[in-house]
């Protein structure tokens, strides 16, 4: 055994692991957590595979951005954990059945002993690249030229998530106080300011 | 990888103007509407309106004589998409239309409704025009994604926000099962594109490599029944249409259809169509559980947008028969099933949006009680929407059951077509029940219909259609049928 | 021995797990959104490995769309989650009934 091969069992192992504590958690910030670490050792995967940009986004925008959004909501909504449990315990033996059996037909289908797969990986075998290759250059170079409207949608699916969340979130509470800044500097001294002449004052 | 230089030319960006077009008059209208005070709200609706109409001059104004490619071949432009687009420009109009009034009614009329709608139209166009499945994901997400943030539009009422949630989960897990499935024909095949994924599945058939396609392709199978809502991947189809706003349901229950069709199409026909043994076997049980059960639970219905979300599914089943033909005839008459089916939506929840007023939304079967006396013209509207659904002739929706079912017993599947006769007659009985309690019933309230004249005219103009294609169907099966030559 | 299978078995135990725990936590939809997470997480991993062995970069510029719009989603999902919750106090799927028939 490689130390290539110890470290993708490892990293495996782990994803397994924590991929199962997300959904065995009994609390949705532990679930986060799991899911958090499941994405971290996932990204070491994914570098074994030799897909370091995508490694690197996964960690910086999923577990960056995209689950802390899920922490600030799970931590905002008032969430009654005990109430969410139930039947969880009911549903163990028919979920772990359904899971068994749709893993037994995958693994019949994807498993070493598959003949389509074996043929893909004996008709293409793997190029491991050198030092000097830049997965990131290699992205880069076609994602702006051969994936242009790909790119594009992508951006106007962006542009759709900022537009629906806001219109359905931001909300106008009557009693806020907001700034105006037009009035702010439309201000004069005089508003603010009166000067008045009076007799000085004469200490006794 | 050879550094090439791309030029503008190779992109052939004139042929996707229409959909460049749109998505531009997309930002503008959500620029414009921003800076409009309320009660100028108008101008965005009038702009929307218009990128609609001029999309469509502009996508009219570039006929398909052969098939054409843009953006490295991610794009195509041909008879299929030309027809299918065309049709979700216009159906989109007349939603458009027909939610003026009630989002006014109901102070929602915010320019995020036309923003939200004009980029769901986007994605759609885009659907139907993608090359390979990396753009025909990317159409559906910003379709899906749409359509989520607008079931939840009006947020103030739980019953859409419910709504939303369920079709947001359900959405979600068929888009994951959809990219699973891609993966595996992706490693399969080694290309994202139709026409190179074909070509693989042709040579690779004979070797042992059709387990994993088959594999694949049941993720993929399982995500459009998801999509377009057959049996057993319907459950979320009544509670949308149910939950969200009528004129959101009636958005959902019309265009989308055709993209739907269209992802059919461009996945199964063209990408794997080697397949074609295996998942017409799958699409098979989709169907005739579809009609099943679309037909006899809508029987049950007291709410008439429940009962409609019943009907589609019933519907969906049925247009699917046109695809279990897999001849080009069968696919011309699915096209022609699906066009008449998003008519009929349109009109059916239309007259729902066109009964509804301030505070009140005419969603159940008896809310159009005594409808003749209030209004006989729009109680003929109803009633020939109703027998269209229905398939009684001489309406549009007879002529597609008709090209759907001689299309199986075409290929010999008679006891397929018993089967789709045997549930039509089933459906009958509900759409008949509405014609009966329109015409034969008190009317429990008197007050005259109001909305405006714009509303009344589609409306009108949606209903007729659907007689008068009826009357005349040979223009528009020629037109399907020249799609598949 | 490391293969292309050993990576597809890791994504399919991975979209396993995410498929029982949507049947295990029917009633809490934050952990649905996650097993929804986990889901793509398994066909990304796949994409990336047939994109290795295949030696073709299509899979991983899919998977950089992927992550894009998973984003998008996740936003749009907790956000009508949000609207879920004020409006009926409550993300329990189970007393999510008011839409029946």
């Amino acid at each position: 055994m490689t130390i290539t091969d110890f470290l993708f069992f490892v990293f495996a192992g782990m994803v397994i692991m924590s991929a199962l504590g997300v959904v065995t958690s009994k609390n949705p910030v532990h679930s986060i957590m799991f899911l958090v670490l499941t994405f971290f050792c996932s990204a070491a995967i994914w570098l074994m595979l030799e897909a370091e940009f995508l490694a690197i986004i996964l960690v910086l925008v999923y577990v960056g951005a995209v689950m802390v959004l899920f922490l600030f909501v799970v931590m905002m909504l008032d969430i009654n954990i005990v109430k969410m449990r139930q039947g969880f315990v009911s549903y163990l033996p028919v979920g772990i059945a359904f899971a068994v059996v749709i893993l037994a037909i995958m693994v019949w289908v994807v498993g070493p002993a598959s003949p389509d797969v074996s043929n893909t990986a004996a008709l293409h075998q793997a190029v491991t690249h050198g030092a000097d290759y830049s997965n990131t250059k290699m992205l880069g170079k076609i994602i702006y030229t051969d994936y242009v409207l790909a790119f594009e949608i992508a951006a106007v699916i962006l542009l759709v998530a900022i537009i629906a969340a806001i219109s359905l979130t931001l909300r106008r509470r009557p009693g806020t106080k907001h700034q105006i800044p037009g009035e702010q500097i439309k201000v004069k001294r005089d508003d603010r300011l009166k000067i008045i002449s009076m007799e000085a004052e004469v200490k006794k | 990888m050879t550094a090439e230089i791309i030029t503008m030319g190779s992109l052939n960006i004139v042929t996707a103007m229409p959909e460049i077009f749109l998505l531009i008059m997309a930002c503008l209208v959500l620029l414009v509407d921003l800076y409009l005070p309320a009660e100028k709200r108008q101008l965005t609706y009038l702009l929307a309106q218009l990128s609609l109409i001029i999309t469509l001059v502009l996508m009219l104004m570039n006929p398909v004589t052969h098939t054409t490619l843009a953006f490295n071949e991610f794009y195509i432009h041909d008879p299929l998409s030309q027809v299918l687009k065309s049709f979700i420009l216009i159906i989109s109009f007349g939603v458009f239309v027909y939610s003026r009034d009630y989002l006014a009614q109901r102070n929602i009329f915010k320019g995020e409704f036309y923003v939200l709608g004009l980029f769901a139209i986007a994605g759609m166009m885009l659907m139907v025009s993608a090359n390979n499945m990396l753009m025909l994901y990317l159409g559906l997400e910003l379709l899906s994604l749409c359509l989520y943030a607008l079931v939840a539009y009006n947020r103030d009422n739980a019953k859409a926000s419910e709504a939303a949630m369920k079709y947001f989960i359900l959405g979600a897990i068929a888009s994951g099962m959809l990219l699973y499935g891609m993966s595996i024909i992706y490693g399969l095949t080694g290309s994202l594109k139709f026409t190179d994924i074909a070509t693989a599945v042709a040579t690779g058939t004979n070797s042992a490599q059709h387990i994993g396609l088959v594999f694949g392709l049941v993720f993929i199978v399982v995500a459009i029944g998801f999509k377009l809502g057959a049996v057993p991947f319907h459950m979320w189809i009544p509670d949308v249409y149910h939950g969200a706003p009528t004129v959101v349901t009636v958005f959902i229950g019309s265009a989308p259809k055709l993209a739907g069709f269209a992802m059919f199409m461009r996945l199964l026909v063209e990408g794997l169509g080697g397949l074609q043994a295996d998942w017409q076997q799958m699409v098979i049980v989709l169907s005739v559980l579809s009609m099943a059960v679309g037909n006899i639970v809508a029987i049950a219905q007291a709410n008439l947008k429940r009962m409609l979300a019943y009907s589609t599914i019933s519907h969906i089943g049925f247009l699917l028969l046109g695809i279990i033909a897999t001849t080009p005839d069968g696919y011309a008459a699915a096209m022609f099933y699906t066009i008449s089916y998003a008519l009929m939506a349109l009109g059916g929840f239309g007259m729902i949006i066109l009964m509804a007023r301030k505070g009140f939304e005419a969603e159940n079967i008896a809310d159009f009680a005594g409808l003749n006396q209030r209004s006989p013209w729009f109680a003929f509207i109803m009633s020939i929407l109703m027998l269209s659904m229905a398939g009684v002739p001489p309406t549009l929706g007879f002529w597609a059951k008709v090209a759907v079912i001689s299309a199986v017993i075409d290929v010999n599947m008679v006891w397929l077509a018993i089967l789709a006769v045997i549930f039509s007659i089933v459906g009958v009985f509900y759409y008949i029940r509405i014609i009966k309690v329109m015409y034969f019933d008190e009317a429990t309230e008197n007050t005259p219909i109001e909305c405006g004249r714009d509303m009344q005219l589609t409306l009108s103009t949606n209903g007729l259609a659907i007689l008068a294609l009826g009357l005349y169907p040979a223009a528009l099966m020629a037109l399907c049928v020249s799609v598949f030559k | 021995m490391i293969t292309l299978s050993s990576y597809l078995i890791l994504s399919a135990i991975l979209f396993a797990i995410s498929v029982a725990g949507i049947f295990l936590n029917r009633k809490n939809v934050v952990v649905l959104l996650m097993c929804i997470e986990l889901m793509l997480l398994a066909a990304n991993t796949n994409f990336i490995a047939f994109s290795h062995y295949l030696n073709d970069s299509a899979g991983q510029v899919f998977v950089f769309f992927i992550l894009t719009v998973a984003a998008a989603e996740a936003a749009i999902g907790l956000a009508i989650l949000v609207v879920l919750f004020r409006n009926r106090r409550t993300i329990d799927v189970d007393e999510l009934n008011e839409l029946k028939g």
